[in-house]
C-alpha cells in the first residue's frame, strides 16, 4: 500500500528539510527507513510544528528506534535544526548593539526607514531581496536566503577547513552581497534627499556597515555549520575505528563505557548463536505416554496428540583465562569479556590460572566488572599471580579437580598466550578435555606466525582445540564471533 | 481521542501518571496515526503502568499478552476446544443418527457428515487468546504486549503480521478483521535486540530514569502523605545511586517501594542509620549494597554536617603486602 505524502502543514519546505535531515541521520548510523521518514511528515501533519521540543520529540519517535541512538540523535537535531536561525539572530543584534550611535534610537529609526521605503514604492529603485531584508532585519528571509545561495554555491560539498573561505565568498557572491551593498549606498543617497537628517544619515550608513559586516560573518558560520555536519559522522567512524583497533594498553574511561557495551552486545550474541534451536527437528517423536495422560479428561479419544520436546540445547561454557603477566592488558579487556559472557549465560564457570588454576565465578556473579576484573587479575585470592605461567600445571590441575564440569553440551573457552617458560605442555589434559567437551576454543593473542616458537607451545595445543584464533582487539573478536554465525 | 498533547499529559495526571512532554507526544501520536508503540527503558520505570494508564484515560479495555520464552501462536491467538467439540459430538449423537438415517452406502454418510463439519470448526469452539480477543472486541481496546524482548523470534515475527493489518487467519473459519483498531503498546527490557521490521512499524519510545524534580512529582503523587523534606532526602538518594556503576540501578518502582517503608518506620527525615537499615529495600545485590553503603554516607554526613569516616584502608594494604617480594 503506497499512500501519496502528506502535504498538510509540515509543507514542502520542511519535508525537503527533514529528508535532508534523514540522510544526516543515515551518515552518522542511524538507520532511517523511507517509511520512517513519511510516518515523520504524517505525524507532523498531526501537530504543530511550532513547538520545538515536541518536533524534537515527533522526529524521534518515527525514526530512531534504538535508544543507543538518542544521545547522537539530539546532538544531530541540535546541529541541523535549532542552531542557525539563533545564532543569526545573535550575529544580527551583536552587530546592532556593537554600533556606537547611542543618541539614535535603532528600532526608531527602521521604522523610520520602513516608513520612507513605504513612500518610495514604486519610485524607480529596486531593492534586491537580499537589501530588503537586511534593511528590515528579517531573520526569516535572511536564512532562507543564505539557504539558497549556500545551495548554489555546493556548500554542502565542503570538506575541511581551509574551504570555509571559499564557500563564504562563493555563497556572497551568489546572493549577489555586493549588489545589495550597492543598492542600499544609493538608498540613502536619496534618503537624504528626501529629508533624512544628517545626524539620522551618519547612523543610518553606521548601520548598513554593520548589517554588511553580520551578513558576512552569518555566511561564514553558516558555511562552518555545513562542515560540521559533514564532519560529523567521520569524527564518530574515527572514534569507533580507533576502538576496534585500539590494543588494550591505555584505554579512557569513556572507552571503557563503550567498550562495555559493545563486549556485552557480543556476549549476547554468543549466547543467542549457541541457543539457535534445530528447528527443523522441531518435533521429536510421538509420546504415547503424555498423549493418553492429557486426553483422559476426553474417554482417552486422543484429540489432542503429544510429541516429546526435543530439550533445548542449553550451552555450558567453561573459561580457561590466562592472566599472567606477559599477557596483562589481553587479559583485562578478556577478563571483561567473561564477564558480560558470565552476565548473559547461566551455565558458565570462569577460571583464572598462570600456573595454579582457580575458579572466580563467584567473584564475577558478586562484584561489578570493574571490580571483578581487578579481583580476578589479582587471582581470585585462589592462586598465586605472581609466578611463571604453567599451561601444563594449569591444564593438569583442571583435568584433576574440575574435569567432571565438563559434559557433552559444554564449550570450553581458552583465552591465553600458550607460552609455557619451557614447562612440560602437558597436552593430554587438553586432549581429554577436547574428548568430554563439545568443542574447545582457544583464543590466543599472539599471531599463528608466533605459535610454537621460542616458549609458545601453542603448536602443541592446537590439535586439540576445535578452533584456533588470534584475538588481539575488539575487531577480531567480533569476527571470530560472527564466523561462529556460520 | 485527545485534542493535544498537553491534554494527553493532563489526563494521564488525573489517572496518576506523572510524565513529561516527549511521553505525552509518543500517546497523542499513538492514538492519531493508529500505530503501535514499542515502550523501551529500564526495568521499573512505568512502561507496562504507561500502557494501564493509557487503557484507562481512553476508556478502552486492556487486553494484556505476557511474553515468555515458547510462547506461541495458540497460546496467543486461539485454540480449538477440543473437550468442548467432544461433548457436543456426545450429545448431538442422535441428531447425528438421525441426519444418517436414510443413508444406503457409507460414501453417502459421509457426504452427509462432510456437510456439517463447518459446525465444529466454528467460531463457537474457538477459545480466543489475547490477539484475537483484542481484535473482535466491540469495544475500543488497549492491547498490551509486555516484555516482547522475552519472545523467541519466531513469535515476533508472526506478531508482526498481526500487527501490520489487525487480522487473523483461522483456516477453517476465514480471516478475521478488526472492528476498530486497537491502540498497540509493546513493552521491551532490551534483553534482545527486536528485528527492524517491528521497530519500523511501532512509533518508539524511551523511557528513562526521571529527572530529580520530576522523581519529586512521581513521589508526591504516588506516596500521599510523605513529608516534604523526607521525599526531597529520599530523591536525591536515588538520583545519587543511580550515577553509581551498579549491577541493578534501582528504578521509580524502588523509590516507590522505599518511600512506603520509611512511611511506614514513621521516619521523617533520612539518617544514616535508617538508609543503613532498609537499604537493602532499594537494592538487590550484595555488592551493591556494599558500594552503595560508602557512597551514601558521605552523602548523608554532608547533609548533616558530620565528619566523614575515613574508610579502612585495610585491602589496599593487603594486595600491596602480597605484591612485595614475588616474581613477575
Amino acid at each position: 500500500m503506497r499512500r501519496a505524502l502528506p502535504t498538510g502543514r509540515a509543507g514542502r519546505a520542511v519535508q525537503k528539510k527533514i529528508v535532508e535531515f534523514t540522510n544526516l541521520l543515515r551518515k552518522s548510523g542511524i538507520r532511517v527507513s523511507v517509511a520512517e521518514a513519511i510516518d515523520s511528515f504524517t505525524a507532523l501533519d498531526e501537530l504543530s510544528v511550532e513547538d520545538r521540543e515536541i518536533f524534537q520529540d515527533v522526529l524521534r519517535t518515527t525514526m530512531v528506534k534504538r535508544s543507543e541512538d538518542i544521545p547522537t540523535f539530539d546532538e544531530l537535531f541540535h546541529l541541523f535544526w535549532s542552531g542557525f536561525h539563533d545564532q543569526l539572530r545573535d550575529t544580527l543584534q551583536n552587530a546592532l548593539s556593537g554600533m556606537g550611535g547611542g543618541a539614535i534610537d535603532l528600532d526608531q529609526l527602521i521604522e523610520r526607514l520602513r516608513e520612507l521605503l513605504g513612500q518610495m514604492e514604486g519610485s524607480d529603485l529596486d531593492l534586491s531581496e537580499l537589501a530588503a531584508a537586511l534593511l528590515t532585519a528579517d531573520l526569516t528571509q535572511l536564512e532562507n536566503l543564505i539557504r539558497q545561495a549556500a545551495e548554489q554555491a555546493g556548500t554542502a560539498r565542503i570538506e575541511n577547513m581551509l574551504q570555509v573561505g571559499f564557500f563564504s565568498r562563493r555563497t556572497l557572491e551568489q546572493m549577489d552581497a555586493e549588489g545589495a551593498g550597492a543598492q542600499l549606498e544609493e538608498l540613502m543617497r536619496r534618503l537624504v534627499g528626501q529629508g533624512l537628517s544628517e545626524e539620522e544619515a551618519a547612523a543610518l550608513q553606521e548601520l548598513i556597515r554593520a548589517l554588511q559586516e553580520a551578513l558576512r560573518q552569518a555566511v561564514r558560520q553558516f558555511t562552518e555549520r555545513e562542515l560540521q555536519k559533514q564532519n560529523h559522522d567521520y569524527i564518530e567512524k574515527f572514534r569507533r575505528e580507533t576502538l576496534l583497533e585500539k590494543s588494550f594498553y591505555n584505554l579512557t574511561e569513556e572507552d571503557i563505557r563503550r567498550m562495555r557495551d559493545v563486549v556485552a552486545r557480543l556476549a549476547q550474541k554468543i549466547k543467542n548463536i549457541l541457543t539457535i534451536r534445530r528447528k527443523r527437528e522441531k518435533r521429536g517423536k510421538f509420546d504415547l505416554h503424555q498423549t493418553l495422560r492429557r486426553n483422559m479428561g476426553r474417554g482417552g479419544v486422543p484429540f489432542e496428540l503429544i510429541f516429546k520436546q526435543r530439550r533445548k540445547d542449553r550451552p555450558k561454557l567453561v573459561i580457561l583465562c590466562d592472566v599472567s603477566s606477559s599477557v596483562a592488558n589481553v587479559s583485562r579487556f578478556m577478563l571483561q569479556f567473561v564477564y558480560s559472557l558470565q552476565e548473559a549465560f547461566t551455565k558458565i564457570r570462569s577460571f583464572v590460572f598462570v600456573a595454579e588454576l582457580g575458579e572466580v565465578t563467584d567473584v564475577f556473579s558478586e562484584y561489578d566488572i570493574h571490580e571483578a576484573v581487578d579481583r580476578a587479575l589479582d587471582g581470585g585470592d585462589a592462586i598465586n599471580v605472581y609466578t611463571r605461567s604453567n599451561f601444563g600445571f594449569a591444564f593438569h590441575h583442571f583435568w584433576q579437580n574440575y574435569l567432571s564440569a565438563i559434559d557433552n553440551r559444554t564449550t570450553v573457552l581458552v583465552l591465553g598466550d600458550a607460552r609455557n617458560n619451557y614447562n612440560d605442555p602437558r597436552a593430554w589434559c587438553l586432549r581429554d578435555m577436547q574428548s568430554k567437551a563439545k568443542n574447545v576454543v582457544w583464543l590466543n593473542p599472539e599471531s599463528p606466525g608466533a605459535w610454537g616458537f621460542g616458549d609458545s607451545v601453542m603448536d602443541r595445543y592446537v590439535p586439540y582445540c576445535d578452533v584456533a584464533e588470534e584475538c588481539r582487539n575488539l575487531r577480531q573478536l567480533s569476527k571470530f564471533v560472527d564466523r561462529l554465525v556460520l | 481521542m485527545f485534542d493535544s498533547v498537553e491534554q494527553v499529559r493532563e489526563s494521564l495526571e488525573k489517572q496518576g501518571y506523572i510524565c513529561d512532554k516527549n511521553i505525552a507526544t509518543v500517546v497523542y501520536l499513538a492514538e492519531q496515526l493508529e500505530k503501535p508503540v514499542l515502550v523501551e527503558g529500564p526495568a521499573g520505570v512505568g512502561k507496562t503502568e504507561l500502557a494501564k494508564v493509557v487503557a484507562a484515560a481512553t476508556g478502552r479495555n486492556l487486553v494484556r499478552l505476557q511474553c515468555y520464552e515458547g510462547l506461541d501462536e495458540a497460546k496467543a491467538l486461539y485454540e480449538w476446544e477440543y473437550s468442548k467439540q467432544l461433548l457436543y459430538t456426545q450429545i448431538l449423537k442422535e441428531k447425528f443418527a438421525e441426519a444418517l438415517a436414510g443413508a444406503t452406502t457409507l460414501r453417502e454418510a459421509a457426504e452427509r457428515v462432510g456437510r456439517e463439519d463447518s459446525i465444529f470448526f466454528s467460531e463457537r469452539f474457538i477459545v480466543p487468546r489475547p490477539l484475537l480477543r483484542a481484535i473482535t472486541a466491540e469495544e475500543p481496546t488497549l492491547l498490551l504486549v509486555d516484555e516482547v524482548d522475552k519472545s523467541d523470534p519466531e513469535f515476533e515475527a508472526f506478531l508482526l503480521e498481526v500487527l501490520s493489518d489487525f487480522q487473523v487467519s483461522v483456516p477453517e473459519v476465514g480471516t478475521i478483521a478488526a472492528a476498530a483498531k486497537p491502540l498497540v503498546f509493546l513493552t521491551s527490557n532490551d534483553a534482545r535486540e527486536m528485528t527492524d521490521a517491528l521497530k519500523r512499524r511501532c512509533l518508539h519510545l524511551f523511557i528513562d530514569f526521571p529527572g530529580e524534580e520530576l522523581e519529586l512529582r512521581i513521589l508526591d503523587a504516588k506516596v500521599p502523605g510523605i513529608d516534604r523534606r523526607l521525599a526531597e532526602d529520599v530523591v536525591r538518594v536515588m538520583q545519587r545511586l543511580r550515577e553509581l556503576d551498579l549491577k541493578k540501578t534501582p528504578s521509580i518502582s524502588e523509590t516507590l517501594d522505599w518511600s512506603r517503608a520509611l512511611l511506614a518506620l514513621n521516619a521523617n527525615e533520612l539518617d544514616e542509620d535508617l538508609v543503613q537499615d532498609t537499604l537493602n529495600v532499594i537494592l538487590k545485590y550484595e555488592g551493591d549494597i556494599r558500594k552503595a553503603q560508602g557512597e551514601l554516607g558521605k552523602l548523608i554526613a554532608q547533609k548533616t554536617g558530620q565528619p566523614v569516616p575515613e574508610e579502612p584502608a585495610g585491602q589496599g594494604a593487603r594486595v600491596a603486602a602480597a605484591k612485595k617480594g614475588v616474581l613477575h
